[in-house]
């Protein structure tokens, strides 16, 4: 029940408040105390008729009192007057007790001090109640009710929340403790989702989070990816609107990738882990859900693939020859970003000869040209995940993240005379024109280098990409730590 | 009426045609299922006593409201 | 505890991922403008003389031009069989379902 529904709870503005439970050893052990202290009231949370020989003796089984007055202890004893508290005392003890109360001698018999038990607030069983019922009433997002009869992973499917696997039911309770994973406020704005330019807040990004099957502490990296993600430069209602099958790729950087367990070693663009899989599938429910972005409706990819139900890696940058592709992008050393661009599934590029960089740069330099077509330049971007033993190659040559840029540059430019339409036998191809000058494959920056994955194989990784640029999309970093 | 939630539920488009002694347990029953209402045409209880032709005559008066259940109409 | 956990009994709360833009409840699926090329089946419940009732809407339906599959329901005391629901789903795009008593 909402807060707002509740009864407020009240006791006596002058005197003392008792809060005891029957199942507590120490409450048992003052219950004469009780009995004989004059202006008392007592909230009992478990037994109505516990403690004997009290007159105001009240029902807390709810424990609104005791929320109320923060109790973390049974017994403890609280001093009211003119209704503010003057003091309490937390269990038992002689002394204290005594002395709050300023009556001598309480408890004859008694031993001098007893420690008190844990309040039913603490127990586990009614912890996410309580959760609901003290913080429930800062959600906003509206309640619906998945009926007796339904099945709740059936519901939310008939419902439409889902990318065809199934989801977390977002409780208030689930969504709650989502949030915890965040110093913003619910109500906060994050972005305008595209393509419906619908506002997602704090909340609505929480609840899709909880539906991915996000744990707490990945909030932050999604609220930090949705950001991102909901840049014009990023242009993600392109990229859905688009025929072409590519969707939003996320790459982590920084510390925050081990505060969270995410996989940045063997299989590392693979399923497996939950911060990877669930962090994309996260930005993609927010998309379809808040955004309004649907297969078939404003998505109109004719083929897209798999990485679209979510894709999230981590990058390696304690293996890594170079320096962490966040840096390379503008964020300080140590701080925690996403980087998200446009990706289609992930290709092997196998080089298991070559042992000079230069070698190892030409068997890279065509796999990135095959992105969108061998023979088309200038559209697509694309991204090369480069892996331990292909990168070993070049940490040893001292080549670092421009260096191998630069090299790869050079390697793309692409002579006219093979990419012209009919060269090859194909149809396919540029105009052709009076300039034999060679043709660069890429735009200027477009295409990203980083490292991950296993540390046996000599196999790296190219991720199409989508027209890069204004237009199209271009990667967008942001940093994590604001959204923390 | 878990017919019409499990039809639905595939993508097919369902109506439920009952007797007006159903009125009451069919809304309980869509609520208790999630939906606010269902599409549905009552016919005048009872049924099982009628004749050949009396029934014949409850399926003409209730064609146009099978329809309108059915379509955008 | 003596609070429940949100709405009815047995039923469970749940927080909207979208942008609420769409009705709050389960509803129907959209229906279409009319029955046009559509496939359209008559199940019949199996309960006593709800097959003349279904005779008699087909051949009404039949002279608008719609002809209907029809399928019947082994009992009417429990949901359609798998077998049958499969059937239905595969073979119909409107599914009219009659006639409870």
């Amino acid at each position: 029940m909402p807060a707002e529904e509740r009864e407020t709870v009240a006791w006596p503005a002058d005197g003392y408040v008792a809060v005891v439970k029957q199942d507590c050893p120490t409450c048992r052990l003052v219950e004469p105390v009780l009995a004989g202290l004059p202006g008392l009231t007592v909230f009992t949370q478990d037994d109505p008729a516990f403690p004997e020989g009290v007159a105001d003796r009240r029902d807390d089984t709810d424990l609104d009192a005791s929320l109320a007055l923060g109790i973390e202890t049974v017994p403890t004893l609280v001093r009211f007057a003119g209704g503010v508290e003057q003091g309490r005392v937390v269990g038992w003890s002689r002394a204290q007790w005594a002395e709050l109360t300023g009556v001598a001698g309480l408890g004859e018999g008694l031993p001098e001090y007893r420690p008190g038990c844990g309040s039913r607030t603490q127990d586990p069983d009614v912890a996410e109640e309580i959760l609901v019922r003290t913080r429930g009433g800062s959600l906003r997002a509206r309640r619906l009710e998945i009926a007796a009869l339904e099945d709740e992973a059936e519901a939310l499917f008939d419902r439409g929340f889902t990318d065809g696997l199934p989801v977390v039911a977002p409780t208030p309770a689930r969504v709650l403790r989502m949030l915890e994973g965040t110093s913003r406020k619910p109500d906060e704005a994050v972005a305008v989702v595209p393509p419906n330019l619908a506002e997602a807040t704090v909340e609505k990004v929480a609840i899709n989070a909880v539906l991915a099957g996000c744990r707490p502490e990945y909030l932050p990296v999604v609220l930090a990816a949705v950001e991102a993600a909901c840049t014009d430069e990023f242009n993600a209602h392109g990229l859905l609107a688009t025929t072409w099958g590519a969707g939003p790729a996320i790459v982590v950087n920084g510390p925050i990738r081990a505060e969270i367990g995410m996989n940045w070693a063997g299989n590392a663009l693979g399923q497996g882990n939950r911060a990877n899989s669930t962090i994309g599938r996260a930005l993609q429910l927010v998309i379809r859900n808040v955004g309004g972005g649907r297969p078939q409706e404003v998505d109109r990819a004719a083929l897209g693939h798999p990485g679209k139900v979510g894709f999230c890696f981590a990058e390696d940058e304690e293996g890594s020859p170079f320096e962490p592709l966040a840096q390379s992008r503008g964020v300080p050393p140590g701080r925690s970003a996403v980087t998200v661009f446009a990706a289609e599934g992930p290709r092997g590029l196998a080089d298991q000869i070559s042992r000079t960089p230069e070698s190892l740069a030409r068997s890279l330099a065509q796999g990135l040209r095959s992105v969108c077509h061998w023979k088309l330049p200038g559209g697509f971007d694309a991204s090369l995940v480069l892996s331990p033993e292909h990168g070993r190659t070049f940490r040893e040559a001292g080549w670092d993240r421009a260096r191998l840029h630069w090299e790869l540059d050079e390697l793309l430019l692409l002579d006219r005379a093979e990419i012209t339409r009919g060269a090859g036998g194909i149809e396919e191809g540029v105009p052709a024109r009076a300039s034999d000058r060679p043709v660069p494959k890429f735009r200027p920056g477009g295409y990203m280098i980083m490292y991950a994955g296993g540390g046996a194989g000599m196999f790296s990784a190219v991720i199409g990409g989508w027209a890069g640029g204004p237009g199209g999309s271009a990667p967008v970093t942001r940093e994590v730590d604001p959204w923390r | 009426m878990h017919d019409f939630a499990a039809l639905e539920g595939r993508g097919v488009i369902a109506a439920f045609l009952a007797s007006t002694q159903f009125v009451v347990a069919a809304a309980a029953q869509a609520k208790a299922l999630g939906y606010r209402e269902v599409p549905s045409v009552f016919v005048p209880h009872p049924i099982q006593d009628r004749t050949d032709a009396e029934m014949r005559a409850l399926a003409d008066a209730a064609l146009e409201e099978v329809l309108a259940a059915v379509t955008r109409r | 505890m003596a609070v429940s956990p949100g709405g009815a009994t047995g039923s469970l709360v749940i927080l909207d991922p979208t942008d609420e833009s769409a009705p709050d409840a389960r509803t129907a699926l959209r229906r279409p403008a009319s029955l046009d090329g559509l496939r359209v089946g008559l199940l019949d419940i199996s309960k006593a003389r709800g097959d003349v009732f279904l005779d008699r809407l087909a051949e009404l339906l039949a002279d608008r031009g719609i002809t209907v599959r029809r399928y019947a329901k082994p009992t009417f005391t429990k949901p359609m069989p798998p077998d049958l629901r499969r059937d239905v789903t595969t073979e119909c795009d409107v599914v009219i379902e009659a006639l409870a008593d």
